[in-house]
Formats: structure tokens, sequence, C-alpha cells
């Protein structure tokens, strides 16, 4: 008689913990599958913002394009950069924080991160893609296939 | 025509034939008991090393002369490229490593054969060798042969990549990380004996501790000095992005760390057998995975290096790896399954336990991050990549709750603590933690992370002072030797347990680097004008003159800058941009002034104009990175202090009331 009570009470002891660890691992997953959702950075090229500008609102993303033609500024005292990015079909301004990089220059490939703020993209991180796949065009026919495959 | 490539081809097809024959013998001459034909598959792991040493010496013969017939030195040596460079391009590519990997693993192998004791377990553990030594032979043979012969070869070649010209670390680094995978794969391959032979004991764990304690220190190394590496060549001025490099090398990390806690816990009280294969299989197939990962492009990095066509081979071979191995376990249940069951959830092997979920939950968490990309592009076609504040936000709590039952757990006895003894050990720790969060406190830290990260530094100095006052004092006071005497004895009798306290002191001291560089970071870019002192952060910058620099295939043109604190100059730093060869690639090469309070590292942020009078660069102040560093240093020492050979267990000289800490 004891010792069935005794199982009974280790029997529910196991069902207890089973259920805790249960909830545990429930609660865990649901943290980290928010945790994920909020800090997904998306990229994207400018056409695409462009389609859903609402899906993207204070959002972090990472914006692919080219740097157009004679759109770079450069304040030597501000330090403030800002150019158009493009992909061919639209353009946007950047205002970034920081010297050109090295071998930043017209129609590069550009990837820069940050946010959209009314319509200009501040970005705290520019890298240059030198990518031997895709050279800039001359005649400013832009594949945005071939571009999306060498920025990425 | 016999020329470097064709005899690097036939050396490692011999290498892939002789580990075959190995693997095959093994098997028959165990399975029927043939004593003549193991002993041959055991001399035969010689000949796999002998003749995968052919293919190394002739793959560094073909890169020290500048044989571009050989396709790997065509693709990535070149003529007038450093001595060192040229030797540790061996490891600068895919197909290199993969060779240098293969290569370990026949050597840990052989090693194996020659060393391992004769039980009944050492045949099968070797075959398990021998098969993942061909796994690594053919892939090298077949998907990634470094010895290709090139019917036109070039002149001269591009060089290895300049990130990894950059720095002599990348000598280092890589061999560390490939030191520590193959040292893992020993206790599994003991582990897989274990479980065919239906012994799954603590013997495979006994046999095969040096091996992993040593996997566990090389990994450990490699990962620390990885993120040296970082530090010193990417120029941002932090060491660890969650990049997936990092990424997949953090994964076996953490389960390799939770293996080496949880093995105790089988040793003592014979619990957790399926735990602990579970685990080193676990640890063996994120090597794996890791590898197909970042080498298979699915997941974007910044510094892979290397893509190439071996992705689907390290694919099939976790998954051929997982099924067999989980298979193994589920069929062996009956002899796996614990007998015992926990006596208390406050003891150490409670505390081992739960140090082993977390560290679990980490390598998931880590894991799905990674890996979440592939998902999220699968299902909507949508490029994404998870940023650094979800891996923050998931392991800073954790690491704050591994640091918290590091001070307790080892304090703890096994099977059932003593109420009183652990509430006055708590009341002691939990005062020192109070007392480094007022410290903090006073010297104005105020985020929650950092300052929690002191006060469990000094939860965890209390408990190693506790642990140390409880083996000594007793020991002293009934010797009647004094108290150096008797800690200098233990020392020398507890090495294993002396080096554990070592590597968890090296932990609090690289768990504070972190929390100061992490934490209280500065980084500005600012222009400064030549001639001009520009203030920062209670130094002042004066950019001197441009310079340029030729050495051996590299080019280097940079910035003096004399860095001042009041009216003294306390050094010159020299951020420059490096370019190699032809190389068009332009690696900025950052200067850093390191003092033990803080680290002062200047980067140029864009090119040297000589035409401009005034240069633009990324200044970066980080308290207490050097601490890492110093850290990493500790872990090092300690691991190799457990590793001495002499560990013999302490006869019990204390017979009355044990204290906590004072038994092994």
């Amino acid at each position: 008689m004891r010792a069935s009570s005794r199982r009974l009470g280790l029997a529910t002891k196991r069902v207890v913990y089973a259920m805790l660890g249960v909830g545990v691992l429930g609660v865990a997953g649901f943290m980290i599958f928010q945790a994920l959702n909020t800090s997904l950075v998306y990229f994207i090229l400018p056409n695409e913002y462009a389609r859903e500008p609402s899906q993207f609102e204070n959002r972090r993303i990472r914006l692919g394009g080219l740097v157009a033609p004679e759109s770079v500024a450069f304040n030597d005292q501000s330090l403030q950069l800002t150019f158009l990015v493009t992909d061919g079909i639209q353009s946007y301004p950047v205002e970034h924080v920081g010297a050109p990089p090295e071998l930043f220059r017209e129609n590069a490939g550009v990837v820069i991160e940050g946010s959209f703020d009314a319509g200009v993209f501040v970005s705290d991180n520019l890298l240059i893609k030198h990518s031997e796949v895709y050279e800039a065009p001359e005649d400013g026919h832009i594949d945005i296939e071939e571009l999306r495959r060498s920025l990425q | 025509m016999l020329s470097l490539g064709v005899l690097g081809s036939a050396a490692l097809t011999l290498a892939l034939a002789l580990a075959v024959y190995a693997a095959v013998a093994g098997a028959v001459g165990t399975i029927r008991r043939d004593a003549r034909l193991q002993t041959s598959a055991r001399l035969s792991a010689i000949a796999v090393f002998l003749a995968a040493t052919t293919a190394i010496i002739v793959m560094q013969a073909a890169l020290l002369t500048d044989d571009f017939t050989v396709k790997y030195v065509a693709e990535h040596s070149r003529i007038e490229s450093p001595t060192w460079v040229k030797v540790v391009t061996l490891w600068a590519a895919l197909e290199g490593s993969v060779l240098l990997w293969a290569w370990l693993l026949t050597a840990y192998a052989a090693v194996l054969a020659v060393t391992a004791p004769n039980t009944i377990l050492r045949p099968w553990a070797l075959v398990v060798m021998q098969v993942v030594a061909i796994f690594f032979l053919s892939v090298v043979t077949f998907a990634a042969n470094p010895f290709i012969v090139l019917a036109n070869p070039p002149l001269d070649g591009p060089g290895a990549n300049p990130l990894l010209q950059n720095h002599w670390m990348m000598a280092v680094h890589p061999v560390l990380m490939y030191l520590g995978f193959v040292g893992l794969t020993v206790p599994f391959a003991f582990a897989m004996a274990a479980l065919i032979t239906r012994r799954p004991g603590t013997e495979w764990m006994r046999l095969t501790r040096r091996w992993t304690l040593l996997g566990w220190g090389f990994l450990t190394a490699a990962i620390i000095s990885g993120g040296w590496w970082s530090y010193e060549v990417l120029g941002w001025g932090g060491y660890w992005a969650w990049d997936p490099v990092e990424n997949v090398s953090i994964m076996p990390w953490f389960t390799a760390t939770a293996f080496l806690h949880s093995i105790q816990v089988q040793e003592r009280r014979r619990m957790l057998k399926a735990w602990n294969l579970l685990l080193i299989v676990l640890t063996f197939s994120l090597t794996l995975l890791g590898t197909f990962l970042i080498r298979s492009g699915v997941v974007s990095s910044v510094h892979a290096f290397g893509d190439g066509p071996v992705g689907p081979f390290f694919l099939t071979f976790f998954a051929i790896v997982s099924v067999i191995s989980i298979g193994l376990v589920v069929w062996r249940w009956d002899q796996v399954r614990d007998r015992a069951d926990l006596d208390a959830v406050v003891s150490r092997e409670g505390a081992f336990i739960g140090v082993n979920v977390l560290f679990l939950a980490m390598a998931f968490a880590v894991l799905l991050g990674t890996v979440f990309p592939i998902f999220v592009e699968a299902t909507s076609g949508a490029r994404v990549t998870v940023g650094a504040p979800f891996f923050d936000a998931i392991t800073l709590p954790v690491w704050m709750l591994v640091l918290l039952l590091m001070g307790v757990g080892p304090l703890l006895p096994w099977r059932r603590a003593e109420t009183q003894t652990l509430r006055s050990n708590l009341l002691v720790m939990t005062a020192a933690l109070v007392l480094f969060v007022v410290v903090a406190l006073a010297f104005g830290m105020r985020r929650p992370y950092p300052l929690l990260t002191v006060g469990l530094a000094g939860w965890n100095l209390a408990s190693v002072g506790l642990l140390l006052a409880g083996a000594i004092v007793p020991r002293a006071r009934i010797t009647g030797r004094s108290l150096g005497e008797v800690f200098t004895r233990y020392a020398f009798e507890q090495k294993r347990r002396v080096g554990s306290m070592v590597v968890h002191l090296g932990v609090i001291v690289i768990a504070i680097g972190i929390a100061g560089a992490g934490g209280y970071r500065v980084d500005q870019q600012l222009r400064l004008d030549y001639g001009e002192r520009v203030a920062f952060q209670g130094y002042e910058l004066q950019a001197l003159r441009p310079f340029a620099e030729q050495s051996a295939g590299r080019a280097s043109v940079g910035v003096e800058v004399a860095v001042w604190q009041g009216d003294r100059q306390v050094t010159v730093l020299t951020p420059r941009i490096n370019r190699f060869g032809t190389n068009q690639m332009t690696v900025p090469t950052p200067s850093v002034r390191y003092t033990i309070g803080h680290d002062l590292y200047l980067a140029l942020a864009g090119a040297v104009d000589p035409t401009q009078d005034f240069v633009i660069i990324r200044a970066v102040q980080s308290p207490l990175v050097t601490w890492i560093w110093i850290g990493g240093a500790i872990i090092a020492l300690g691991t190799a202090y457990a590793l001495t050979p002499g560990d013999r267990p302490l006869r019990r000289r204390v017979t009355a009331d044990v204290p906590a800490g004072a038994e092994a």
C-alpha cells in the first residue's frame, strides 16, 4: 500500500516535471521566435522598397544598389556623405555619417544598413561590393536579377 | 612525367586505399576475433598517416618552389609572397584546409593506434577514426583535390586571400581549430565503439578524458585567437560579430563544454549515459554541419574563405553520422537507460545538469539564428540576415545564469547538499557580489549586464576562495604544516581540480573584458588636420604625416598619428591600408595601443589622399578588452595544467567533517 502510493507520488512528480519542462520550453520557444522576428534584417533593392514602403517602416534593412553617377557629395567638416542609391528603376537619397570607404566611387555596388526616415535612407554601415560577377553598365541599363545576385 | 601534382595525388590515393584497408581489416578482424588482422589494421593506421604526411610535404614543396603546375598553388600562391605566407597558404583556402584536417585526423588515429590501451573498445574506436579519415581523404581526393595538374600553368598566381595574409595569427588560428575538431573526434570514436560493443559505461570516457580536454582546449584557444584576429584585422574595433563563420565554431564549443561537465556526472553517479553519448555525437556532427553551412554558401558570411564543391559531401556525411549514431543509441537503449535517479536538485550533479541545459539552449539558439535565413528564403523568397541583437538578447541572460551556476556548482557536494554549509557559503558569495556591484556603481557603471557581470565575478572569486580554503585549511590544521606548503602539495596532487579552477578564473576574466568592451565602447570618426591635435576620450590625436611602404608582396599606405596624454606623447600609431600583389582588394589595417585599462584603436576611414591636408580616421576606445585575450591565456594555462601527467587521487587524510571542496 505504502509502496504503491509512493510510486504514485513519483509518477505525479514526473508528470509535474514534464509539464513544467514543456511549459518552460514553450515560453522559451515563443521568446526566441519573437526575438528572431524583431531582429530580422531584410535585404532589398530600392524598387522593392518603393512597392511597399509601409512594410519597412521603422525597420532596420539592408539596401542594395549602385551609387548613382554625379550624386555623391561629402562634407569634410561634418563628415556627412550623401549620394543616391539606384537599381535603375528607383533611386533614394542616402545619408551616411563617415568618410567614403577606399573603393567607394560612382557606379560601385553598395550595401547600406540602416532605416528610412521620411524618404531618406539613414545609414550607419556602408559596404562596398566589388564583385567580379557584375560590371556596372555604361549605357545605363541594369539587369535587376544580376544586380541582386552580385550584391548578396 | 612525375610532377609534384602527380606525386601528391598518388600519395592521397594511397592514403585513402590504406585507410579503407585499415577500416575493413579492423572491423573484420574484430568480428572474427583475428588478432593478426587487428594488428595489421593498427599498423596500417601508421601507414595512412605516413602517406598523408607525404601529401602534405609535397604540397609544401609545391608552395615553396612556386610550382604553378599544381592547381592549388596556381590559384592561391604568389612568387613574391614571404615564405611564412607560402607555408600557411596550405590552409588559406578550401582544398588545402580539408587536406590539413584529413592529415591531422590520420595523425591522431596513428597516435591512438600506438598508445591507446588494449581494451575491447580499441579496435572499434580505431575503425571509426579510419571511417572519418576515409571521408576526409575522399573529399580531398575526389571533390576538392588541390593536386590537379594544370596543362597551361600561369607564370604567377594571385596569392592568398589578402585578409589572411594580413596577420600572422592566420598561421595559428585555423590549425588550432582543426586540432580542436579532430581532438573531439576521439571521444566520438570511442563513444561509437562503446555502443557497438554494448559497453556504454564510463570506460569510453575514462579512456578519452585527456583527448576530450585537449580537443576542448584547442577549440577554445582557436575561438579566442580568431576573435583577436578579427580585432586586429577587420578594422571595426570589435572581435565578435555573430557572423555565420563564428557561429559554427561556437556551436560545437557549447556542446563540448556541456559534455566536459556532464561526463563527470556519469563517472560519479552513473547517470546521463544516453545524454553523454548524444552530446558527443552532437558535437562531432555540428562540426560537419558547420563546415557544410559555410562552405556551400547557403548562408552568407563576410569572411567565409573559399566556397567550393564540398558542401553536399559534408551534408551527406552529417546525415549519415547523425542517423547511424542516434540509431545506435536507440538500438542499445536497454544498456544506455539510466537506472540511477537524481536525489536532489541542489547537488553537484544538479548544477552540472543545469549548466548542460543552458549550454545546449545556447547552441540551439545560435543554430536557429544561423539557419533561419535559409528557411525564410525558402518560404517567402526574401533575403534576410539575423542581426547581432538577436544573438545578444538570447545568449547574454543565459551566460549570466552560467556564471551564477559556475560559482555554486563546484561548492556543492555530490548527491545532496548540506543546507548549513551551503547557506554560509552562499552568504559569503552574495556579500562579494554586492560588494563588487557597489564598487562598480561607484566607478560610474550603470548598465545592467556589465554591472551584473562584475557582481558575478565577485561571486565566483569568493567561490574559488571558499573552495581553496575548504581544501587547504583543514589539511593544514591536521598535518600542522604551513598553508603555503599544503597549497603547493594540493596543487601538485589535484591537477585536474586546480586546473579547472584556473579555467573558471579565466572565464571570469574574459567576462569582465566582454562587459567592458561590449558595454562601454566609444566609436567615432574624426577629421585630423595634419599637425593639429584633436581630443578623443582623454587623449589628443595628432596626424603627423602620410607614409607609403613596400615589402615583399605588400604595399601599404598610411598615416602616422601621434597620441598625446596631456603634454606627454605616449605613442605613435600607424593605421594603414594594405594591398597584396595585384589583388584589387584593400585591407584597412588598424593600429592599436594596448593597455590593461582600455585599448585605443585607430583605423583609416577612407583613402589617404596626398593632396588633402587632412585625414579621416575611425577611433575606437574599448575598455578592458585586453582582458579577453589574457583570460584566453589563463584558460589555456589551466587546461594545460589539468592535462599534465601525474594527477593522482588524493588519499583522504581528513576523516571528520569533510568540508565542501575537500574531496576530489
